[in-house]
């Protein structure tokens, strides 16, 4: 290979994973949601983009920053509402009826979507789009770099939140013993509410940092943005935060190389192939205990 | 018939065993106590084949089973009962004892037991044991809605109705009044008179003492006893081991004494 | 009368789909990879009655056998994932069938032209069925039958030994093997029955439609193959039956009344059903121990899922 198509894969993949960030956060809130009820939300990925879409209305008055801000609000609420309409009142033992009614979800997001915008792609704000560092051979796109960085900034400030916060600690007391917690006099239907409203918050940033980083957003990322997200938060283990950063930023990565490698059209194939890769190596994760016959 | 050798298994720096010798005698009742954490459940998993042991090995009839998954080493011959019921909830009870029974069926024959014939081996064994565990009025209520009592007699039955010579019984009695114990005492008899094997776990000291021919005690993960009942009890190591060593308090000694 | 022979083909389709996902179900294990084995029945029989020539017998019979194979070889590292990730990866399955057919470019030359997968553009002109004039009622019939047969088949393994087996592994895995029950056996034998439906129910499909493309084959296929299942129930067949025709019905003649809101309807149809009747249509399904197993769990349960394959 020629050294500067090595620098144009260097390149591809460095975007790749600033992009992962996207990733990361719908891996993220998968994880948390997963973490929490031990349920997976399929609608998760529809109501980031949702979001994003709802924050489109005040894109023409407000600058970008408030409209990332409102996306993230949105999805927050978008949240409380799937939680109010698929799990709240679901008990909790029949979760093929959760996992379909977060399908049902999804379904009636996507159409939503669909029938306001009459399926035309819709142009998203970005900020920095028109900044770029150079680096060595490379070039930086600031709007990448401003998508990894906030991202990266939710990351931590959801780290801090889970530690040293008492809404945290409720989460993760709520995770592990739910009847032991109640005890405690910590309510679950609260905790787990504002758990889908901050993972809400997580899916409305994503949706933004995605509409921002391609720049136009359509209903057809629903699908597609869904099934990374499960891919990332399989990869980097059930319930495990850090394995969804780290796994959101290797199919990044691995979606620009493939792409670069093979093209658009077979670019998934391998990231699936990847996927399996992970499973059979380490069936519970990056940062889980390899199972295996013990 | 089942040989335990230096078996230890470790779960990162826990050691859960750390390397146990007991043999269990065709045709015995074996206690296994000590008190909570001496690895007692641990070991009968290793024996039932859930965990793969770290170090030593495990012998039935002579015969190595590191290697056997546990449904093979149930048709080989050993069959258990869990310290959490584990029933088939949403199966019926007579279900429950069926899909045990229906596996010692090899081939075709398992197919047309339940249709073409009436009265067939299976389905009186299936029977017989509903009796066992007295059930036959309720043999198509879902397990998961019997009563706890009722739940317990059902998991000992569906390990018997397997035909394995060797039962593993951990804390069968865990949660029971004093009359289930003593029903449990008299169904734990009756199993050994139809030739059985077993192994018992478990807490209540009366149901320990009263049914076991030997005993062997843990603690921390290794053997400290062995023997009679009425040995072990007096052994001062298994008295320290429950009931801290302070062995100038002569209430608890009277108290164990008696 | 034309719009209601079309109707019932589909629903009869589809309830062929949601059979094959019924087995797998059973036995506890929740794949979204029966898109991605209707898929290649559908494919498969195509090939072989258009590009081949053979007749619908056959073809049909090979493209089950296919799926089938294929199911059985991701039985197996099936059973290394539990519950959630098994949902994954099942859908990564799916959706690499489905960008494989997205890529597959093969045609042979025939009088007519050339016939055969042509990429993105789909496989058309599948004609059997014109070509050997079946009317559209003798194709109903045909698709009736074969439900009817895959229901007959599934009724009898459920009342028979294998039914207990599959739903005790369904129920608790460590319960069933300590019981004597061979896990491998019975989930990667559900995988395969599970296989050959959806393998046949794609062989007919093909031919039904006469032209398929890879857009026909997404994961909302494979949601709508666990789904019916799901809402008609898990313990009965008919349950199955029933929530197609349910939803199909709904969904189609919905068309009529709401144009494209159909899609929404059935979104909201389906939750408005879970949040009503969460154990099913018609009857209580299986509970999914793998996906309570952090709840409930012991030492014991955590290692023990690990130990098989």
């Amino acid at each position: 290979m020629a050294w500067i198509d090595f620098l144009d894969l260097v390149q591809s993949v460095m975007d790749g994973v600033m992009f992962g960030a996207t990733y990361a956060l719908i891996g993220i809130g998968f994880t948390l949601i997963f973490g929490v009820m031990h349920k997976i939300n399929l609608s998760y990925a529809a109501a980031s983009v949702g979001a994003a879409y709802l924050s489109l209305l005040i894109v023409s008055v407000a600058p970008t920053p408030l409209v990332y801000l409102l996306a993230a609000v949105c999805g927050g609420l978008l949240g409380a509402l799937i939680y109010f309409v698929c799990f709240k009142f679901l008990p909790l033992n029949q979760s093929l009826a959760t996992l379909m009614s977060t399908v049902g979800m999804l379904l009636v997001l996507e159409e939503a979507i669909v029938h306001a915008t009459a399926g035309m792609p819709q142009n998203y704000p970005a900020l920095f789009a028109d900044k770029v560092f150079n680096v060595g051979p490379f070039i930086v796109r600031g709007d990448l770099l401003f998508v990894f960085l906030l991202g990266c900034a939710v990351m931590v400030s959801l780290k801090f939140m889970l530690e040293k916060t008492r809404l945290g600690l409720a989460t993760r007391a709520v995770a592990q013993q739910p009847i032991a917690a109640q005890i405690c006099g910590m309510s679950i239907d609260q905790t787990n509410a504002s758990t889908f409203v901050i993972a809400g918050f997580l899916g409305g940033t994503a949706g933004a940092m995605t509409g921002a980083a391609i720049g136009v957003l359509s209903p057809l990322l629903t699908l597609p943005l869904t099934v990374k997200g499960l891919v990332v938060t399989v990869i980097g283990g059930l319930g495990s935060i850090p394995g969804a950063i780290l796994a959101g930023l290797i199919v990044g990565g691995a979606e620009s190389l493939f792409q670069f490698v093979r093209g658009v059209s077979e670019r998934d194939i391998y990231v699936m192939l990847m996927l399996f890769v992970f499973l059979v190596l380490r069936p519970n994760g990056l940062f889980a205990a390899p199972s295996g016959r013990e | 018939m089942l040989k335990v050798e230096n078996l230890a298994r470790y779960f990162g720096g826990i050691k859960a065993v750390d390397g146990i010798d007991f043999d269990i005698h065709r045709g015995e009742i074996l206690g296994l106590i000590g008190p909570n954490g001496s690895g007692k459940s641990t070991t009968v998993n290793l024996i039932a084949g859930l965990y793969a042991p770290t170090k030593g090995r495990v012998t039935y009839e002579g015969q190595d089973i590191q290697n056997l998954l546990p449904h093979e080493r149930a048709n080989l011959g050993i069959a258990r009962t869990f310290q959490n019921i584990r029933l088939f909830g949403q199966l019926s009870v007579w279900q429950n004892l069926w899909a045990a029974r229906v596996v010692r069926e090899t081939g075709w024959s398992g197919l047309k037991e339940r249709w073409f014939s009436t009265a067939t081996q299976g389905k009186l064994e299936t029977e017989a044991y509903l009796e066992f565990c007295g059930l036959q009025h309720k043999q198509d209520q879902l397990a998961a809605n019997l009563a706890f009592g009722e739940q317990r007699r059902l998991e000992l039955a569906r390990a018997a109705i397997s035909g394995a010579p060797l039962l593993l019984l951990d804390e069968p009695a865990a949660g029971m009044n004093s009359e289930e114990i003593d029903d449990l005492d008299k169904r734990i008899c009756t199993l050994r008179d139809q030739g059985k094997t077993i192994l018992l776990i478990e807490h209540h000291m009366e149901l320990v003492m009263g049914v076991c021919d030997r005993v062997v005690v843990l603690n921390f993960g290794r053997k400290i006893a062995e023997g009679k009942p009425e040995e072990v009890q007096q052994d001062a190591q298994v008295q320290a081991a429950y009931l801290g060593s302070d062995s100038d308090d002569a209430f608890m000694q009277a108290a164990l004494q008696a | 009368m034309d719009f209601y022979i079309g109707l019932l083909q589909v629903i009869g389709v589809h309830t062929l789909l949601g059979l094959s996902a019924w087995c797998i179900l059973h036995t506890g294990q929740v794949s979204m990879a029966q898109g991605g084995f209707f898929a290649i029945g559908a494919y498969a029989a195509g090939m072989l009655t258009a590009m081949v020539g053979w007749s619908l017998g056959p073809a049909l019979f090979i493209a089950a056998l296919l799926a089938s194979l294929i199911a059985i070889a991701i039985g197996f590292p099936a059973l290394r994932v539990k519950g959630l990730m098994l949902v994954v990866a099942t859908t990564a399955f799916a959706e690499i069938v489905r960008l494989v057919f997205f890529n597959l470019k093969w045609q042979v030359q025939t009088p007519n032209g050339p016939i055969g997968p042509d990429g993105g553009l789909g496989f058309g002109g599948i004609r059997y069925f014109p070509a050997n004039a079946w009317s559209g009622f003798e194709i109903l019939t045909l698709i009736w039958c074969l439900v009817a047969g895959v229901m007959l088949v599934l009724w009898l393994l459920d009342r028979s030994r294998i039914g207990t087996l599959w739903r005790a592994v369904g129920e608790d895995e460590v319960a069933a093997q300590s019981a004597g029950i061979n896990l491998t056996a019975a989930k990667v034998s559900a995988f395969g029955i599970g296989g050959a439906i959806a393998g046949l129910a794609g062989g007919i499909f093909s031919h039904n439609t006469t032209h398929i493309e890879h857009g026909n084959f997404t994961i909302l296929l494979a949601t709508f193959a666990i789904a019916y299942p799901i809402i008609g129930g898990l313990k009965s067949l008919l349950g199955t039956l029933v929530a197609v025709v349910f939803i199909q019905g709904v969904l189609i003649e919905g068309l009529r009344f709401l144009g494209d809101w159909r899609s929404l309807l059935f979104g909201a149809m389906i939750l408005a059903i879970m949040l009503i009747r969460p154990t099913g249509l018609l009857s209580a399904p299986l509970c999914f121990p793998q996906f309570n197993s952090k709840k409930n769990a012991s030492v014991d349960d955590k290692k023990i899922g690990a130990r098989h394959a």
